[in-house]
């Protein structure tokens, strides 16, 4: 479903991450740890194409990568003008496909805030926007980076049960270096 | 053995015959008969060796232009235009084949202009006369600068290629404008003191014709071979950057930063 | 996302440089071609100022990773360059009223400046916009997408400025403007500079929206 095949990354003549070898099928769900700085964040963005590798080959589950793929990741800016719901019928005009836009607000519990511009969002509720966002294709991998941070108890709960579905519906990367997180896996793979 | 020694031979003696053929073209330049076309013949000569320079500017930048598109023929789009995947071999050839020509064409441009404003204060009493081509070639010394001021703004070498690739590909309209049809517009061409066509219309002829096309034939070759020696000095640069990553694998770290390995894949516990 | 400020930018530039012209030249005579060209050096450094600013507050705001998750290249680059066509052809009209008025200048033949503006307008929009795209990623980004447009620009206003002239002072006498076939020539070298700009800017920049 997913293949990484000795991916590395070089950046200002530093080895990021290099060799890095990995596949994954349905049902897998990997978590990533390590120190702060270790590359976490740039593998899921060089996985999602965001950031150019520097050797190797990263192979997406079939199909267009604007729906087999979701990533949400800590550092991902909204736009401040935007409201919730705008934001979600955004991404699914530029994705082509349907908005959901109740459906994925009552399930990241955001539908009271749903006329709310982004700029008048608080970090959890960001976060909360960000899943609805990543899963709204529900794709076939989905790439979440650090969804505990900013989080409550309930926050972390809608994870698991994020987690949970995409299990039931492809793969799962999670990078975080929070060791409560390895809750969410069945396969780590640890960076130095 | 002997085959590769006749060749070596062979080189070093085309070398030395393009050293000396260089030596008489230059002598020849002081000495060939004035051109008569020129309102003063014999301050003119300058223009044997400012001949060739544009020409050359004009060639490097549509060739580094070329380059760039091969680049981007190298990136394979997926059904959907999303993930490029690349043959990172091929890109960073045709990357380098394009800086060098831009890099040449730069120098060429720069040799251009310089040589140009000589001739402008001989020949027409200033040092800047805002003839079109003189302007036109200005403009095409400043998207050479922008070019490299792209260039130079990037540190990632995949940035770096596919930006200043994409922007040597836009200069292709603008360039092919200010070459071949800026100069020419009926109005513009009223006001340029530049001659047009001077060989083709018989203006320069007899040894002073020669001289130019042997000189533009020598410079040409000064080029190819300039050229092939910015490759190699840039394949140098990539294999050293390899070995350095050889070492790094075999545990030989010849860089002050470590390098990061993935520990395990494993179930957890 | 399409905000305000590059159209406010871009329009608070025009009046400010003809106003500025217009003071400088007070009670003096301003022949064609130093209107045409005053006209068109304006719109360049208000398009070149304000126009990129449309892919670099993407990154400044760090929303285009959101779009490059979810768009194709081709809908960002039109949906971009249209709205960059759109602000460019408004200030370049408004910018053209203004200057006009301020110079008493008349138009001798209207449809000729219509049609150069515009093509003009839409040719400085796509220009700005893929070099606005090719320089977001850079650190001095701001700058940058300026000093590589306005080389290639250039011709294009050099092409400009022959139109306008033309459009401008056909029939003045003491005038050398040039003949209407030269205006004609100028007007639609600019069309093949919009429609060449805008028809490669897709194609140029899905190459290299994910470098």
């Amino acid at each position: 479903m997913l293949k990484v095949d000795r991916l590395g990354k070089k950046y200002l003549g530093r080895w990021i991450f290099r060799g890095l070898s990995f596949e994954l099928g349905a049902g897998d769900r990997l978590v990533i740890l390590g120190h702060n700085g270790s590359g976490k964040s740039t593998l899921l963005r060089t996985i999602a194409g965001l950031t150019a590798k520097t050797e190797g080959t990263v192979t997406l589950p079939d199909g267009d990568p604007r729906w087999t793929l979701g990533l949400c990741a800590l550092e991902q800016a909204l736009y401040g003008q935007l409201t919730v719901a705008e934001h979600l019928e955004l991404t699914a005009d530029l994705r082509g496909c349907p908005a959901r836009v109740d459906e994925l607000l009552e399930k990241v519990n955001l539908g009271y805030a749903s006329a709310v511009p982004a700029s008048q969002l608080s970090t959890g509720m960001k976060a909360r926007l960000k899943l609805a966002m990543a899963i709204q294709p529900e794709p076939k991998a989905l790439l979440l980076d650090e969804p505990g941070a900013g989080l409550d108890e309930e926050g972390r709960n809608l994870v698991d049960r994020i987690t949970s579905e995409q299990s039931a519906r492809g793969c799962l990367i999670v990078a975080t270096n929070d060791p409560l997180e390895r809750r969410l896996a069945n396969l780590e793979l640890q960076l130095a | 053995m002997d085959l590769l020694g006749g060749v070596e031979k062979l080189k070093t003696g085309l070398r030395a015959l393009f050293v000396l053929l260089m030596g008489v073209a230059t002598v020849w330049s002081f000495f060939v008969p004035d051109a008569e076309a020129f309102q003063k013949p014999g301050m003119a000569r300058i223009f044997l060796w400012h001949f060739p320079c544009p020409m050359l500017a004009v060639f490097l930048l549509l060739y580094g232009a070329w380059c760039s598109f091969r680049i981007f023929q190298r990136v394979k789009l997926s059904p959907f235009e999303l993930g490029p995947e690349t043959d990172h071999d091929e890109k960073t050839m045709w990357d380098l084949r394009s800086v060098a020509s831009m890099e040449l064409g730069y120098l060429f441009c720069i040799l251009t202009m310089a040589s140009g404003i000589l001739f402008s204060e001989i020949q027409w009493g200033a040092w800047w006369s805002w003839d079109p081509r003189q302007t036109s070639f200005l403009i095409v010394l400043l998207i050479y600068a922008a070019y490299f001021a792209l260039r130079f703004a990037y540190t990632d070498p995949g940035k770096r290629a596919a930006y200043s690739g994409a922007y040597s590909l836009f200069t292709i309209l603008p360039s092919l404008f200010l070459f071949f049809v800026f100069p020419r517009l009926p109005y513009i061409k009223s006001l340029s003191l530049h001659p047009t066509d001077s060989i083709l219309q018989g203006q320069i002829k007899g040894q002073y014709a020669e001289a130019v096309i042997l000189i533009l034939v020598l410079v040409l070759i000064l080029t190819i071979y300039l050229f092939k020696m910015r490759i190699r000095a840039g394949l140098l640069e990539i294999n050293l950057e390899k070995n350095i990553g050889q070492l790094e694998n075999l545990g030989v770290n010849t860089t002050p930063t470590g390098v990061v390995r993935p520990v395990s894949v494993s179930k957890p516990d | 996302m399409r905000s305000q400020s590059g159209l406010v930018t871009g329009l608070l530039f025009s009046v400010v440089t003809v106003y500025a012209i217009s003071f400088a030249s007070l009670n003096a005579t301003m022949t064609s071609t130093v209107v045409s060209g005053m006209l068109w050096v304006a719109l360049l450094f208000s398009s070149s100022a304000s126009l990129p600013r449309i892919f670099l507050s993407e990154e400044e705001l760090g929303t285009g990773d959101l779009l490059r998750l979810t768009a194709r290249p081709h809908a960002i680059f039109w949906g971009k360059s249209l709205f960059n066509c759109f602000q460019c052809v408004v200030t370049g009209t408004i910018l053209s009223v203004l200057y006009l008025g301020f110079t008493s200048k008349a138009i001798a033949v209207p449809w000729l400046f219509a049609v150069s503006l515009v093509a003009g307008c839409l040719s400085l929009a796509g220009a700005v916009t893929l070099c606005g795209a090719i320089a977001s990623q850079a650190a001095n980004r701001a700058v940058l997408s300026a000093a590589i447009a306005v080389p290639l620009l250039l011709p294009l206003v050099s092409l400009g400025v022959s139109a306008v002239r033309v459009s401008l002072g056909l029939h003045v006498r003491h005038e050398d403007v040039g003949s209407l076939t030269e205006g004609i020539g100028a007007a639609i070298g600019l069309v093949g500079y919009a429609g060449v700009t805008l028809a490669t800017g897709p194609w140029i920049y899905s190459a290299v929206w994910r470098s």
